[in-house]
This record gives C-alpha cells, sequence and structure tokens, in this order.
C-alpha cells in the first residue's frame, strides 16, 4: 500500500523555522503508523526523530497528532487514517515544547509538573504496627488513576495551556487526585495534600471545559476528576481566598433569594475591604451601565424559601 | 410545541438582551413558553454537586408536574442540568434526594423530564423546514463565526448521548447557514471562552477572550455568535479588558443565538436589543440594515 507521509520537522536547537518533510512509503495494509516512520527512519531519513517504546499502546510514549488529531502512532492503522485519502499527516501534540520533529519535551509537561503534585504518600501515622487494611471501593478509583500513561493526551485538548503554559494541567491533576482521594492520607495529611492541588496554577485555573475526558486513553475522564477534586475541597474548606469569596457569595444568594445576585457576586468575590480590587471594576461597570446592562434591583424568587431549605439540609450532610 | 422555560440567571441579569430577543423569537416561531419563575439558579459549575444535585431534581420534579420538557437559553444552565439529571437517571439516587429533599415540599422526580437548549430545539424539535418557512431576511452577505463554548458539546457522552442527535456537533454552523449568513471557522470554536476562570486567573482568562475574538476577526468575521449568554459576558463585557491586556483592538460584536435568528426572522436590531453589547454592533446592523 503505498502512501504519503507529511511530517512536521522543527529543531529548536540550532533554530530555523518549522516544516514539513514528505515521504512516499510502501506498507502492507495492516501496517501501523509508527511502522512507516520506523520505515522512513531506515531506509530514507535518518534525522527524523520521534519517540515510541512499548509497541503495543500500554506506555503511552508515541503520542502524535495523526491528520491532526492526537493518537498512539503504534496502535494506529494506517488503513484507518488513509480513508480519505493516501496522506498521512503527522505533527507533534500541541500544547508542549518540542525538542525535534515529533518528539515533545516531557520534563516541562509531565515529570515538572507531576512533581508539583508531590506524588508521593505521606500517611499520618508512617509507623503503624499493624496492617493498614482499605476496602476495595475507597480504593478502586484511586487504583484506576494509578493506570495513567502519562503520555500527555489529556493536556494536548486542554483550554488553559494555549494561554497559560504554567498551568499545571489535567495529566498533573490526575495525579493529584490519586493522593488527595487516597483513604490512607488523613488529618493534617489530607489538608496539606489538597494545599499541593490547589497551589496557584492548578485545581482552581481549570475552566472545566471537559475537553481532556475525551482525550485520555485510558478513560480516566481527568476533568471529571478535576471536578471530583473540587468538591471535596469544598467539603474541607476552599484555600483559595478569591475562590472561597467567590463560592460562598454564589451559595449565599442561592440560598438567600433563590437566583444568583450577579452584582453583588462580583463585589464579594474581589472582597468588601478591598479597595484596590473594587476600584478595578469600576470601568467594566460604567460601560454595563451606559448601555443598560446592569442588573437591576434583585429580587427574592418565589419558591425561596424551599431552596434555602434544601441547601441548608445538603450543607449540613457533609 | 411548548416548554417550561428555564431563562437562567444571566438572562434575567447581566444579559437581559439575551431574554427579550428569546421570548420574542420563541413567539414568532410558534414555541409557547410557561417560565419557571420558583425554581433554583443550577448553581453554574459553581456549587459543589451535592448541592446543586438536590435544587436541580426539584427544577425537574416541577417541569415534570407542568408535564412539560424544559428549554434553555444558556449552555451552562444545559451543561449542569444534562449532568445533573443524568446522574438523577440512577433510581437509588434519585429515591435519596426525593426523601431527602423534595417529600417535605410534596415533591418526587421520577426521572423523565428532559432539557433542551433552544439550539437544540430549533433542529430537534421544530424542525428545518418550519424554520426556513419563517425566515424572512435571509443574512447574506454577513459572515458568522459561530462559538460554541464548552457545555453544549461536553462531556460528549452526556450532551450528544445518541447517533441521532449526533448533528449537536454542527447545528450552529448549519443555523448560521441555513439563515443565509456566511461560517467563519475558527480554531477554537468549540474551547473555553475563558468565563470560568476569571477569579482563579485574570489574565488566563482575558487571553482566551483576545485569543478567540482576534482568530475570528482576523478570518474576517463580521460577528461570532453564541449560544451561552456568560461566553457572552467574557467575549462581550471583557474584550475592551482583554484588549488591553494584549495591546490590540479586536472590536469584533458578539452576538447571542437568538439575536442572530430574530435578525433572519425580521425582527431589528432595536427589537433584539443589539444596544445593550458592550462591543458596538454597528457592522452587523449596517450589513443587516442594507438587506431591508
Amino acid at each position: 500500500m503505498e502512501v504519503t507521509y507529511k511530517v512536521h520537522r522543527e529543531d529548536p536547537e540550532n533554530g530555523g523555522e518549522s516544516s514539513f518533510s514528505t515521504y512516499q512509503v510502501d506498507l502492507p495494509e495492516d501496517a501501523t503508523v509508527l511502522d512507516g516512520l520506523q520505515k522512513i527512519r531506515d531506509e530514507q531519513d535518518d534525522t527524523l526523530a520521534f519517540r515510541a517504546s512499548c509497541c503495543q499502546g500500554t506506555c503511552g510514549e508515541c503520542a502524535v497528532r495523526i491528520n491532526w488529531r492526537a493518537q498512539f502512532t503504534c496502535t494506529t492503522k494506517i488503513a484507518d487514517v488513509t480513508k480519505k485519502g493516501p496522506e498521512i499527516l503527522c505533527a507533534p501534540v500541541r500544547n508542549i515544547p518540542v525538542i525535534k520533529d515529533l518528539v515533545f519535551d516531557m520534563d516541562k509537561f509531565t515529570w515538572d509538573k507531576m512533581a508539583a503534585m508531590k506524588p508521593w504518600m505521606e500517611p499520618e501515622d508512617e509507623f503503624a504496627p499493624t496492617e493498614n487494611l482499605i476496602p476495595e471501593s475507597e480504593m478502586a478509583d484511586v487504583r484506576k488513576t494509578m493506570s495513567c500513561y502519562q503520555c500527555g493526551l489529556c493536556d494536548e485538548g486542554c483550554a488553559v495551556l494555549p494561554v497559560d503554559f504554567d498551568f499545571l494541567g489535567p495529566g498533573a491533576m490526575v495525579k493529584g487526585y490519586r493522593f488527595v482521594m487516597d483513604p490512607r492520607e488523613t488529618g493534617a495529611r489530607k489538608e496539606e495534600r489538597l494545599a499541593v492541588v490547589e497551589q496557584p496554577k492548578g485545581l482552581w485555573d481549570c475552566v472545566h471545559c471537559y475537553e481532556a475526558n475525551g482525550k485520555c486513553a485510558r478513560g480516566l475522564e481527568p476533568s471529571s476528576k478535576i471536578m471530583e477534586m473540587r468538591d471535596v475541597s469544598f467539603k474541607h474548606g476552599i484555600k483559595n481566598e478569591k475562590v472561597a469569596r467567590h463560592h460562598n457569595s454564589f451559595i449565599n444568594s442561592v440560598k438567600q433569594t433563590g437566583w444568583l445576585d450577579e452584582r453583588k457576586l462580583v463585589m464579594e468575590t474581589e472582597g468588601l475591604t478591598n479597595i484596590g480590587g473594587l476600584m478595578k471594576l469600576v470601568p467594566t461597570a460604567v460601560r454595563a451601565m451606559t448601555r443598560g446592562k446592569m442588573p437591576g434591583r434583585h429580587e427574592k424568587r418565589p419558591g425561596a424559601d424551599q431552596i434555602k431549605r434544601i441547601i441548608e439540609k445538603a450543607e449540613e450532610s457533609k | 410545541m411548548k416548554y417550561a422555560f428555564y431563562p437562567g440567571c444571566v438572562a434575567k441579569g447581566g444579559c437581559p438582551e439575551l431574554y427579550t430577543a428569546a421570548v420574542k423569537v420563541a413567539e414568532k416561531l410558534d414555541i409557547e413558553l410557561e417560565e419557571m419563575s420558583d425554581v433554583a439558579c443550577t448553581g453554574a459549575g459553581c456549587m459543589p454537586t451535592h448541592l446543586s444535585d438536590p435544587i436541580n431534581a426539584r427544577t425537574f420534579a416541577k417541569a415534570e408536574q407542568m408535564g412539560l420538557p424544559i428549554m434553555t437559553i444558556c449552555s451552562t444552565c444545559q451543561g449542569v442540568f444534562s449532568q445533573a439529571n443524568h446522574r438523577l437517571q440512577d433510581a437509588e439516587y434519585r429515591e435519596e434526594i426525593n426523601r431527602e429533599y423534595l417529600a417535605e415540599e410534596g415533591l418526587s422526580y421520577q426521572g423523565t423530564t428532559e432539557v433542551k437548549h433552544m439550539l437544540w430545539v430549533l433542529f430537534e424539535d421544530l424542525g428545518v423546514d418550519k424554520l426556513k418557512s419563517l425566515i424572512q431576511r435571509p443574512l447574506e452577505g454577513l459572515k458568522v463565526s459561530p462559538f460554541y463554548g464548552c457545555f453544549l458539546r461536553r462531556p460528549g457522552p452526556i450532551m450528544v448521548p445518541t447517533k441521532e442527535v449526533g448533528g449537536r456537533r454542527g447545528y450552529l454552523e448549519d443555523l448560521t447557514q441555513l439563515l443565509g449568513a456566511e461560517n467563519v471557522d475558527i480554531s477554537g470554536k468549540t474551547k473555553c471562552c475563558g468565563f470560568p476562570v476569571l477569579t482563579a486567573n485574570e489574565e488566563s482568562s482575558l487571553g482566551m477572550v483576545a485569543k478567540h475574538a482576534g482568530e475570528s476577526k482576523q478570518n474576517g468575521a463580521d460577528c461570532m455568535v453564541t449560544p451561552c449568554p456568560l461566553c457572552h459576558l467574557n467575549l462581550d463585557g471583557n474584550q475592551p479588558r482583554a484588549e488591553s491586556l494584549k495591546g490590540e483592538k479586536i472590536n469584533l460584536p458578539i452576538i447571542h443565538l437568538p439575536q442572530l435568528l430574530g435578525l433572519a426572522l425580521g425582527f431589528d436590531a432595536d427589537e433584539m436589543q443589539l444596544g445593550k453589547h458592550i462591543v458596538s454592533t454597528k457592522a452587523v446592523n449596517d450589513k443587516v440594515d442594507m438587506l431591508t
């Protein structure tokens, strides 16, 4: 089967613009995209850089955008990606700096950000005299996240990383989840763990767009894990002060009136004694007023008392 | 066609023009709306689920009593509702919520309420043929960038659960074309607008506004259309701040979905309250005026 590979070329260390190289390759019908890349390197161009390891879809080393969709080259059949034409485009995954061609910087993506999650267990009682038995039900989700390939596909789809590369990203957040949800860390240690995931550029910088859920090769639903951790953080007391003010104002507003008082939310989020923060709101408020967009008097809704009763009872349940 | 109408907090607060446009457009399309005025905010993804699921179950139970599906005009409301309704399909969980929270008010949710965004209602209930027959002013020459944002598309298994509704991945482009306008594609049309991170990281949030609106402008769009008022608050309301941050002028009008529809149905810019936007919609108004 004759196919055309169009492969991204880039060599930041030696400068120069990124470009695409084109190769004609003859491959068996059941070949993978990785087979083709290896054949190119063996027979046509030994300067082509790409990464691969297990060659059976279990290590996550070979993540590449194939025809703009991020996948593993070792498990993607050429027959499946050439249905619309004989061209196979290979480009590095997005949001992670490229070292060369299809090889991205795992230090910057994975290791630095994973390390920021302090990925080691710190139980309250490190030298317990007996076995620490944990019910299966409490470990099932945690164990599942341990199967993360750390391949980068979830970060590849992230909406925040293109505008803020320092965001820890869904990959590191899944690693955080593995420890936040581990029942062996308790008490003060659990609070320290939550502070780790709630650090600046962490849990609260996610926009919960659920893009990462659809990207994960292991089906770990990183976005949902982030939202679960937010619920845990809320129950323990949100550690980011501004975010905590925002949540408290939001909930109080719904409790008092049944719906959201946007004006109050904006001011209480900044902090009513934070004059600098409040002053920053003035230009936006003036623009809204001149356009007749400023919300009017915030009235209590019919049904608000029932809504308040329900929320207060739910708060007690935590 | 009748719906329990759930406008959401923002359409009754910071984006009053959305409420006005949606009500006018629905009337023109023979979509009867009975507004739900005694139900709670969805929680908007800001309230934790143990607080928001019970109040959303109450809203669904009320609609069930009315015997009507719910129509939303906000992607965020829709997303939170769809996810809550998905969890409430678990009979054991639903019964716990009924017993603990709803019984005292004499309510019980049976899990049957359907919740649909107006964009879905247009294609799945009203139908393309009916819609086409009501267009009075095809928006020829108007270049529009569809912007979905996050919640109408994801999580995929919940928002687009079956092949039958697979069209939801393209309704906004389909509608823009159906109304006679020209689609201007941008790479981030299904990405986040930045609103949810406005509190925790303002710079990141405004960066997303500049990225999406800037790309749309660069690709030649006259305006962007969005089915989500929170996207609108950020992309329109914070566009001047995003411009200051990036040091570049963007000046791209952001139009609510019902407003774009309304213009094609024959309403004028004043009736659709385009004057309430932060970024001037003059470029759009002028083009539409030339069509009449």
